[in-house]
């Protein structure tokens, strides 16, 4: 209770609280709220709608004005910027770097070429997913990797006789993601970097503005776009050099909740939505394998032991239990249930987070875990985990749905993931 | 002779009242006598300095069973727990800690100091709390006796067991584990940060007579882990009004089930007939009879005073001489003129409203123990504060303000012998405010009025023999079947129709009323009432 | 024939050497120093004067494994009774506790009325557990859940054990394992120095004070299964093991040290020395403690991680210093001049054992460390010249992570307090002596190969006996590594000299 109602306290106080980030350290045991990144500067600006989200404990722009309609738009048709510094950023370097990755991870580094992307995900010993992220290798022993959740204990208790130096670069770094298919032009505009010749999935370091950043050809949105690393110190700056340039190319800063519906048109699972992490829950029935969560490409079984190789090996010979699959529910069938209470389908263009079951003749056979109507497609889709036998493409199933305080079902029909992927996303 | 009551029940503390409540409630006719002119025992609110009231022994509630706050209907009698479930720990360079239910704040502050105890915190907590909700069957239930392998026991070790059925040979293997570490081998086997060590040891050894590297005191640190408030785990608190509101809301459900609760009546002897308890009679000579005697006491007072090593024998005396009470902690209490500062530190945190641990460091902790190994008061004690004004203000005149210093170690048995408490009573509370001096410059300046309790006066004023607030110390060899004795764990003693319900009993001492209550259902199901 | 290969030519390393070559393997042990024996071995300390061995105690050895093994034919034998030991004091002539608590009986009466009597009981009570905590020593460790009809039987069997120590032992029992050994002896003895000369042993096992919990525990399994003493002393066991090895056609190699436990696939292939030869060997037996077999000798990441974190976590803080003296002269204890004591302890009091382990605590060597003195020349007058004494002492508590680090100096004081401490109850010691060599728990590592200089290849904690030693996935000698089995003092029943955790090694890898 106490701590809920210091937060409300805290989230007022800032409002005009905003020059006090140096004071602010020193009073940190009275303001045990989220802290800032190094963008909030500018993120705060625009974040007209003081709509804020606690973020890994950072403060994160939900959406930034009225609605989060106009930066989902950016998202597809121009360029959205979202401030992604709350993830979690190590380096691993040294002579057992790609040794340690591929014993921590589901799949192998030792042959990953410089300048890659990999992205990945590492279990704990029974094969249970712990956290998913991107590993880049930036030089033959040095290793960029991010996480959802902190990760460096998890790396140093898999080094114990390891050569590698594990740094945390979490704070010092700020991090940006620019996605939309106006993104690579902005870019082009304030970097020295060669993106044509950049793929998907590459990095590579350049100039921005004087500024030193690395930028991946990666993202959150499935469409065209990239992530950049800088320095912290050279945030505002970076910020600034790509809001200026960007002006002319449909630049919008987007917040979560615009982020979150591209992410499950794009068919990406969310860590803590879509599935756990096994370490920070008590019940198998809570933990998934990355099999369980549609992360089998990324499982390489044989090389050398990592973490969860025995479980897996048994798993993939025996199939996994639960598969992760899209769902689409029957549109008109939603229309004809609003219908019968006189009422238009009540879906609003936003992302939900809440799981609701899954039947089959009445019979409990998964859940949907992350819902959108997507304003694009046009269409309610839904990521789900159903059990195994029912994830095969076209199998009809029924969704709970509530209409009018009443609980019904609908037809919701296993379907392609991801639901939008515009070719955009990999061409040069 | 007046009236026959079915039970009697010496001692109205938290658990005496529970049990008599228990007992009631059934349609029993209880009669509770208390030596003192007023009821709690060491639960107990007092206004020592005019304007302010103390919680004077026990200062927080953390185990009190929800099952018998509903049952009791403790809220409708006055029951008011406010939580307290922020941790503050000021360090000697001006740092400090606050933890608190804030997973993301806590992950912030103890990254400050270690980033990879900070990854592990919140998982920590997770097995704790599976740990403790494994734990919970066995405090609820009467301990099976493993020496007396009847039907009935083996069921209840497997009834006991089913809580275990299904968790790996790894799981048990953990627990055994931490039944048998100490604290800081427990904790330095998940953090590396003495920062985060040093206060989170201290939870193992609270009224015992151990140091923090004593193996057993892991456990120890588990039974306070598994505080819970209205059903929710770890969480502690503080009672509206002090303590005492607890036995009062007790004793006011106990009497609204038709208890009579007399105080001042210091029981002299249990009545015996043959080997049969049938009454007990008053230091002035009134005498009392009933189909039950229920003892709140400790098993010293209980067993050596009570009965009488006469009455018992030899072999159950020994066991009983030899059950440990050894008091190894005492209380300061001060008026405050003012809110305390600590370096860095706002006087709107919510820092000063949490539990406010001085517990540095390893060694310091240490250091203090090994004073009382040898037969002194630390010199810099472990303090464990709360400012309970800041949540309730009813404690304290406008401004004011109560701090409750909980301090370790203050051994009972001093070199010069207990009571030389008298001589050193002064000098134990001047380095207590000399050692929170050094964490919060300025407090003595603030001070109204000291009030110091040694154990000699906890045994003195409260009953508690040696000064052990848990009734018998919480060691590995003092718990389940063996408390508090072996072969008498299952609140029935040597002599018939004479139970035992106070900390003594399993499943021991903090304001859990876990032994009166159980002690009443073991009662009710043996029909001895 | 198939071959293995043993880690260490410790007692336990022999044993277990002797026994898988008995049973048809070609063996060889591997031993990093140029002598058979490890801690057993004999060492000179000046010319003329040799302790046999670093370890002094040999009244711990199996007479179950030793009899099946013929080592009498090898020239073995034992003392005909379990020796005594002087509590020396050092103000009066002190106490000897005699294995035959009677005859201790006049001397601890007239110390304080009531200890000669509580001694005998004292001594009773461990009688009669003798037979159950032997039988629970000398089987493999109880698993936490019988995973078979033979380990529920064999559980059963333990069970029954205790329950037939009838209720009041057993009650007895389980009550006073988890105690400390302080509580529990101050039950029994008024004063504290019989007291604390019996707490010693458990102290040190677990690098604890006694007054700390669980070292009842320790105390129990020492006491109650102590015997005679081995003629010559560890190092006359060490030598007829060596020759029974040979006879079954065993080999040795000496100044071999292991750079690596080689494992492929998850199965042990042999082992890489420093040399850079490998040798091959589908069974490897790692006699060294389990933190250098499984962490430094095994290829990093060769293990499930809960197994190397919970190795990782052995504690095994040494805090023994081992000083030996050769004399010009024959010791004698305060008031007993003219007797010959073979072992003596010394601390007054309790307290002192337990300040003593305080100063480790924080880092520092105790100023009046205790004292565990054997005087091999005693009994065997060979190990020193004629009417001289050479004596072996290991000393507590010197930390292995001393403040500052082990450094001459730091040796050296420690060494003058060791010999402070004796001449308190000898008098005249420190001018007879002719020889003196101090060897820090640092020294111990870099001779010896134990990890943190830890006599006991971890320390006899609660948390680290039983089927929690070395850790609770590895009890049964077996590791994750197919092949490779830990048969040291790190593994059940531990420290000291009794070949048990050889042997049940042995049992363990033979039985695959």
């Amino acid at each position: 209770m106490e701590g809920i109602s210091i937060q409300r306290a805290a989230r007022s106080a800032d409002l005009n609280h905003f020059a006090l980030a140096g004071d602010a350290r020193k009073r940190y045991i009275l303001t045990p709220m989220p802290i800032r990144s190094p963008f909030h500067d500018r993120v705060a600006r625009y974040c007209t709608s003081f709509a804020w989200k606690d973020w890994a404990g950072y403060y994160a722009a939900s959406h930034f004005g009225e609605t989060h309609l106009p930066e989902y738009w950016a998202f597809r048709e121009s360029c959205a910027i979202t401030d992604i510094t709350p993830l979690f950023k190590y380096e691993v370097k040294g002579k057992d770097a790609a040794r340690l990755l591929s014993r921590m991870t589901v799949r192998g580094f030792e042959k990953l070429p410089v300048g890659r992307v990999a992205y990945t995900c590492w279990c704990d010993a029974n094969g249970k997913v712990i956290d998913d992220g991107t590993v880049s290798r930036l030089g033959e022993a040095h290793f960029f990797i991010t996480a959802a959740e902190p990760t460096l204990s998890w790396m140093s208790r898999l080094s114990r006789g390891f050569e590698v130096e594990l740094l945390d670069v979490s704070e010092r770094t700020g991090a940006l993601s620019l996605q939309g298919p106006t993104s690579r032009d902005v870019l082009k505009q304030c970097t020295d970097a060669n993106l044509d010749a950049l793929k998907f999935f590459q990095t590579t370091s350049a100039k921005l503005d004087g500024a030193g950043v690395q930028i991946s050809r990666t993202g959150y949105s499935g469409d065209l776009g990239y992530e950049l690393w800088c320095n912290a110190e050279d945030a505002l700056k970076v910020w600034d050099a790509l809001m200026t340039v960007g002006r002319d190319y449909g630049i919008e800063p987007a917040g979560i909740e615009a982020l979150d519906m591209v992410r499950i048109e794009a068919g990406f699972i969310m860590l803590g939505v879509d599935y756990y992490s096994a370490p920070h829950v008590t019940i198998d029935a809570r933990r998934s394998s990355p099999y369980e969560i549609g992360l089998d490409h990324c499982v390489k079984l044989d090389r050398d032991s990592f973490m969860g190789q025995e479980a897996l090996r048994a798993e993939a010979a025996r199939g996994a239990e639960w598969k992760l699959v899209g769902v689409e529910a029957d549109w008109l069938e939603l229309e004809r249930l609003y219908e019968s209470y006189s009422l238009p389908p009540g879906l609003a263009p936003a992302a939900c987070r809440d799981s609701v079951p899954l039947y089959l003749d009445g019979k409990f056979v998964g859940q949907v875990t992350s819902t959108v109507w997507s304003p694009l497609l046009k269409r309610y889709i839904c990521l789900a985990s159903v059990k195994a036998q029912y994830a095969a493409l076209g199998t009809k199933l029924k969704l709970e749905h509530t209409a009018l305080y009443e609980r019904k079902t609908v037809t919701a029909t296993v379907v392609e993931r991801p639901f939008f992927e515009p070719e955009r996303k990999r061409t040069p | 002779m007046a009236t026959t009551y079915d039970a009697i029940v010496v001692g109205a503390g938290h658990n005496g009242l529970t049990c008599a409540a228990y007992l009631a409630k059934a349609g029993r006719k209880v009669l509770v006598l208390e030596s003192r002119d007023s009821i709690g025992g060491a639960t107990a609110s007092e206004e020592i300095y005019p304007g302010f009231t103390f919680s004077t022994c026990s200062y927080v509630v953390s185990l009190l069973r929800p099952q018998i706050i509903r049952d009791l209907e403790l809220s409708k009698h006055g029951l008011e727990i406010m939580p307290l479930d922020w941790t503050f720990s000021p360090f000697e360079d001006g740092t400090s800690l606050l933890r608190g239910p804030d997973a993301e704040m806590n992950r912030r502050n103890i990254a400050r100091f270690s980033r990879k105890d900070a990854e592990r915190y919140p998982l920590f907590g997770q097995a704790m709390s599976e740990l403790g909700r494994m734990m919970k069957p066995i405090i609820e239930s009467p301990i099976p006796e493993p020496s007396k392998l009847t039907p009935s026991t083996i069921f209840e070790a497997l009834r006991l067991g089913k809580q275990f059925k299904g968790v790996g040979e790894e799981w048990l293997a953990a627990n055994l584990k931490m039944m048998t570490m100490s604290a800081v081998d427990f904790l330095s086997e998940w953090f590396e940060s003495e920062r985060l060590i040093g206060p989170m040891s201290v939870s193992g050894i609270i009224g015992t007579f151990l140091g923090i590297r004593s193996p057993g005191t892991a456990y120890v640190l588990l039974h306070h882990y598994m505080g819970e408030i209205d059903g929710a785990f770890r969480a502690w608190g503080l009672q509206k009004g002090g303590t005492g509101g607890v036995a009062m809301a007790i004793a006011r459900s106990a009497e609204s089930l038709g208890v009579e609760i007399k105080t001042g009546c210091r029981v002299d002897k249990v009545l015996m007939t043959g080997s049969e308890a049938r009454g007990v009679v008053l230091v002035n000579g009134d005498e009392y009879h009933a189909k039950a005697i229920v003892s709140g006491a400790d098993p010293h007072r209980t067993f050596l005073g009570l009965i009488g090593e006469d009455r018992l024998d030899e072999d159950f005396v020994k066991q009983i001489k030899r059950f440990k009470m050894r008091g190894s902690s005492g209380k300061v209490n001060l008026a405050l003129d003012s809110l305390p500062e600590f370096p860095g530190l706002d006087q709107e945190s919510p820092a000063l409203r949490a539990d406010i641990t001085i517990a540095p460091n390893i060694d310091f902790l240490e250091r203090a123990y090994d004073d009382a190994k040898y037969g002194r008061f630390s010199r810099e004690p472990f303090m464990d504060c709360v400012i309970p004004s800041l949540t309730d203000p009813s404690v304290a005149p406008p401004g004011k303000h109560v701090m409750s210093i909980f301090v370790q170690y203050a051994p009972y048995n001093l070199k010069e012998g207990p009571a030389d408490w008298e001589n050193q009573r002064e000098a134990f509370g001047d380095a207590v405010i000399n050692t929170l001096e050094r964490f919060s410059p300025g407090i003595k300046d603030r001070i109204l009025h000291r009030h110091v309790l040694t154990p000699w006066d906890l045994e003195k004023t409260y009953g508690l023999t040696e000064g052990n607030i848990f009734h018998g110390e919480l060691s590995l060899e003092q718990l389940a079947f063996m408390r508090p004795a072996a072969g008498w764990a299952r609140y029935k003693t040597p002599i018939e129709k004479f139970w035992l319900c106070g900390s003594g009993a399993h499943p021991g001492g903090g304001i859990m009323a876990a032994p009166g209550q159980l002690c009443a259902n073991t009662m009710l199901k043996a029909r001895a009432v | 024939m198939s071959r293995a290969i043993i880690i260490g030519a410790g007692h336990n390393g022999l044993v277990a050497g002797l026994l898988l070559a008995r049973a048809g393997r070609k063996v060889t042990i591997v031993e990093q120093r140029a002598v058979v024996g490890g801690l057993c071995a004999a060492s000179e300390v000046h010319p003329g004067y040799t302790v046999p061995g670093l370890l002094h105690d040999s009244t711990g050895v199996r007479r179950e494994i030793v009899d099946s093994l013929g080592l009498s034919r090898f020239g073995l034998a034992f003392e005909s009774e379990a020796p005594s030991v002087l509590a020396a004091h050092s103000e009066h002539k002190g106490v000897v506790l005699h294995a035959e608590a009677k005859r201790s009986r006049d001397e601890l009466e007239a110390l304080h009325r009531g200890d000669g009597d509580g001694y005998i009981a004292w001594r009773g009570f461990l009688s009669r557990i003798r037979g159950f905590v032997s039988g629970v020593l000398s089987e493999k460790p109880p698993l936490m859940k019988p995973d078979s009809i033979a380990e529920l039987w064999s559980m059963g069997k333990t069970g029954i054990g205790l329950r037939r120590l009838g209720k009041p032992d057993m009650l007895e029992l389980m009550r006073v394992a988890p105690m400390c050994a302080a509580d529990w002896l101050q039950e029994s003895f008024g004063d504290s120095l019989p007291a604390a000369a019996l707490a010693a042993p458990a102290a040190i096992g677990a690098s604890l004070g006694p007054w700390s919990a669980g070292t009842a525990a320790s105390l129990l399994l020492y006491e109650s299964v102590r015997g005679a003493e081995v003629k010559g002393g560890p190092a006359a066991l060490t030598q007829s093991l060596q020759q029974a090895f040979e006879a079954a056609g065993g080999a040795i190699a000496l100044e071999s040290a292991v750079a690596r436990i080689r494992v492929e696939q998850g199965a042990v292939c042999g082992v890489e020395l420093a040399g850079g030869e490998f040798i091959e060997a589908p069974l490897v037996v790692a006699s060294c403690d389990p933190k250098r077999a499984l962490l430094e000798l095994v290829e990093p990441a060769s293990l499930p991680l809960d197994v190397e974190e919970q190795v990782a976590s052995i504690r095994l803080r040494g805090s023994t210093a081992k000083v030996n003296l050769a004399l010009d002269g024959p010791i004698s204890f305060r008031g007993r001049e003219g007797e010959r004591h073979a072992r003596a302890v010394v601390s007054d009091h309790l307290d002192d054992i337990e300040r003593a382990f305080d100063a480790a605590k924080y880092r520092a060597c105790s100023k009046r460390p205790h004292l565990d003195v054997s005087i091999p020349s005693v009994n065997d007058a060979s190990l020193a010249p004629d009417g001289k004494d050479v004596v072996s002492i290991l000393a507590h508590a010197a930390p292995y992570h001393l403040e500052g680090g082990w450094n001459g100096d730091a040796r050296e004081r420690f060494g003058d307090a060791v010999v402070e401490m004796l001449e308190s109850v000898a008098p005249g010691t420190r001018a007879r002596i002719v020889a003196r060599e101090v060897l820090s728990p640092a020294d111990l590592e870099d001779r010896y190969g134990l990890t943190g200089g830890h006599i006991h290849h971890g320390e006899h904690a609660l948390d680290q006996l039983l089927f929690m030693r070395p850790t609770p996935k590895l009890a049964r000698y077996k590791t994750p590594i197919e092949g490779l089995y830990l048969g040291g003092s790190g593994s059940h029943p531990g420290g000291g000299v009794t070949c048990q955790p050889g042997a049940l090694a042995a049992a363990a890898a033979l039985k695959g």
